[in-house]
């Protein structure tokens, strides 16, 4: 049997983190991944005739999608965190390999993230797709959770994503994710980037991205912008300038926004410092409540403004609704271990908040604990940094799918082979 | 998911020893070139809980190590007048907050093999700080599972 064993532990492994924002690529054992490019891919063809299929070129990579080009759609490839149009992710891959890292795909085992809501088909196809179109040596396939509880040294633990587009809330015990009390909600970084700019558009702030800035003068807080448009702009399409603002809206977020410590009160929170903040167009202003009330769906959906989906729940009660589905021997475990990871929880007082949620929510005779990693990076690359460790052990080696045992078992051996 | 990470022979029989012939207190036990999971130091008998955290500790703050003691108390029944000696094994693992995220990463993705290895321990414990791992909290967790 040891002949399927994939036993080559002198190349590193390549490590995939897909997420909905960007996908994180690099080797195994190094400290962060060398690739964090945006998930984000533009979309354009030249064919001028109607006749047959329309051959779709990509542009790929941070640089790429910033190009102004007329007729390009800024589309993803992800649905709820799983891949939806393969033909992209096909074209990803070999950027990855090819343009981004120079690596050749039969020379590293791969491992790739998956949520933890996966389907088995959609396992099985990216096992055909790695070990058929790419022959790559050895695939795995870790479930985002479990490493990051891994690397947060908590075989046992409830993890609370924070992402792009969805927060969830997934026990994990001894390595395991529990499928059936996993719970989400489609509350992320990408929503309150939609809040923040509805909330602009309300107060007629109007966002202006960089690639229609030409030039700028200073102005007084609150006076209307003195800028010039570029010339010669070419006719780029919504998707594109939709992103290009939420753009300008993630650096907004990542430096005005708070989650207030308490239940959000306008009294209150009017005593807080006001955060100064410059549009790439010049117009400058103070923002104060707004720093709280914006983020506050997040944790109270009742406050949310008009917006295109609802929540239903927010991250203290996702917490709570998890857990309560869990086996009642191991939830004073869960709520022992709370693991707070992903993008959207380095917003300011994510963590606060959601520890006097709980505090308030969390039987009395359990104690409660909220852990995250300290610093922002390890935060956003939780499960990149499990998966990095984890395909660097030695003994990690016989875990692998070999590409023998995949040609003997076929594609539903990622089903036993990684739990 | 797990590391792949196995158990040296050496740690079951230490545990027998524990657990049939009373032999030792703790173990402290350690994962050997990231390969192998292995005994670093046996307890006598006669040693103090203080001891057994210390040794737990002997890796300095930017290491984990497993732990096995055999944890004895006074418990009485409802009902009866007299309290009664117990006697529970417990295996903890030990992660602090300060380890490096590799070394968390190894040992907490380790530990189920070790738990599949000794069979019989009464209580899994999971400590990231020391109060996780201090007398009460763990006597408390043993006395859980008790009749009142």
């Amino acid at each position: 049997m040891s002949g399927a064993i994939y036993g080559g532990d002198e190349v590193g492994a390549l490590v995939l983190d897909i997420g909905h924002n960007t996908v994180r690529a690099g080797y195994g054992g190094e400290d962060s991944p060398k690739l964090d490019i945006p998930t984000s891919i533009g979309v354009w063809t030249d064919s001028q005739d109607d006749v047959g299929e329309p051959q779709y070129k990509y542009n790929i990579g941070l640089t790429a999608i910033h190009v102004k080009r007329s007729g390009m759609e800024l589309t993803t490839f992800l649905k709820e965190g799983m891949v939806e149009n393969w033909d992209m992710f096909e074209n990803l891959t070999d950027y990855i390999y090819k343009n981004a890292l120079g690596a050749v795909p039969c020379d590293h085992p791969v491992l790739i993230t998956e949520p933890p809501w996966v389907t088995p088909p959609k396992r099985e196809q990216m096992a055909e797709l790695m070990f058929e179109k790419y022959k790559v040596p050895a695939l795995y396939l870790g479930k985002n959770a479990a490493l990051a509880a891994f690397a947060n040294g908590r075989p046992t633990c409830l993890v609370v994503d924070s992402g792009a587009t969805h927060t969830s809330a997934v026990p994990v015990h001894d390595g395991i994710v529990l499928t059936q009390a996993v719970v989400k909600s489609p509350v992320g970084g990408d929503y309150i980037s939609a809040q923040c700019r509805n909330y602009l558009e309300e107060k007629n702030i109007d966002v202006i991205p960089p690639y229609m800035v030409s030039s700028k003068e200073i102005t007084k807080p609150d006076e209307p912008a003195s800028w010039k448009i570029k010339n010669c702009l070419p006719k780029v399409t919504d998707s594109w300038h939709n992103y290009m603002v939420k753009e300008v809206m993630q650096d907004f977020q990542a430096s005005v926004l708070q989650v207030s410590d308490n239940l959000y009160d306008e009294e209150i929170v009017k005593s807080m410092p006001a955060i100064h903040y410059e549009f790439p167009n010049g117009f400058h202003k103070d923002f104060g409540v707004e720093r709280f009330k914006i983020p506050e769906p997040l944790f109270n959906p009742t406050t949310s403004a008009k917006a295109s989906i609802q929540p239903i729940l927010g991250v203290g009660p996702l917490v709570t609704t998890s857990v309560g589905m869990c086996d009642i021997d191991i939830r004073p475990a869960m709520y022992g271990s709370v693991v707070v990871t992903g993008g959207n929880s380095n917003i300011q007082g994510f963590n606060e908040r959601l520890n006097r949620d709980l505090a308030a929510k969390t039987p009395p005779s359990m104690r409660l604990k909220v852990i995250s990693a300290t610093g922002a990076v390890e935060r956003k690359f939780g499960a990149w940094i499990g998966g990095s460790i984890l395909s660097s052990l030695g003994s990690f080696q016989q875990l692998w799918i070999s590409k023998q045992e995949y040609d003997e078992g076929g594609k539903a051996i990622v089903q036993a082979k990684c739990p | 998911m797990a590391s792949g990470v196995t158990v040296a022979d050496i740690c079951k029989t230490t545990y027998e020893e524990i657990k049939k012939d009373k032999k030792h207190r703790y173990v402290i036990f350690y994962i050997r070139d990231e390969k192998q999971i292995d005994v670093e130091v046996i307890g006598k008998r006669d040693e103090e809980y203080e001891e057994f955290l210390a040794k737990l500790q002997g890796g300095g703050e930017g290491d984990c190590r497993y732990g096995l003691y055999d944890f004895e108390y006074m418990h009485q029944c409802q009902g009866t007048t007299e309290s009664s000696k117990k006697q529970k094994l417990f295996l903890i693992s030990w992660c602090p907050e300060t380890a490096k995220v590799k070394k968390k990463m190894l040992y907490s993705s380790s530990f189920e093999a070790l738990k599949k290895a000794l069979v019989g321990v009464a209580k899994f414990i999971q400590a990231n700080e020391i109060a996780d791992a201090s007398r009460e909290v763990v006597e408390e967790k043993l006395r859980a599972t008790d009749r009142q």
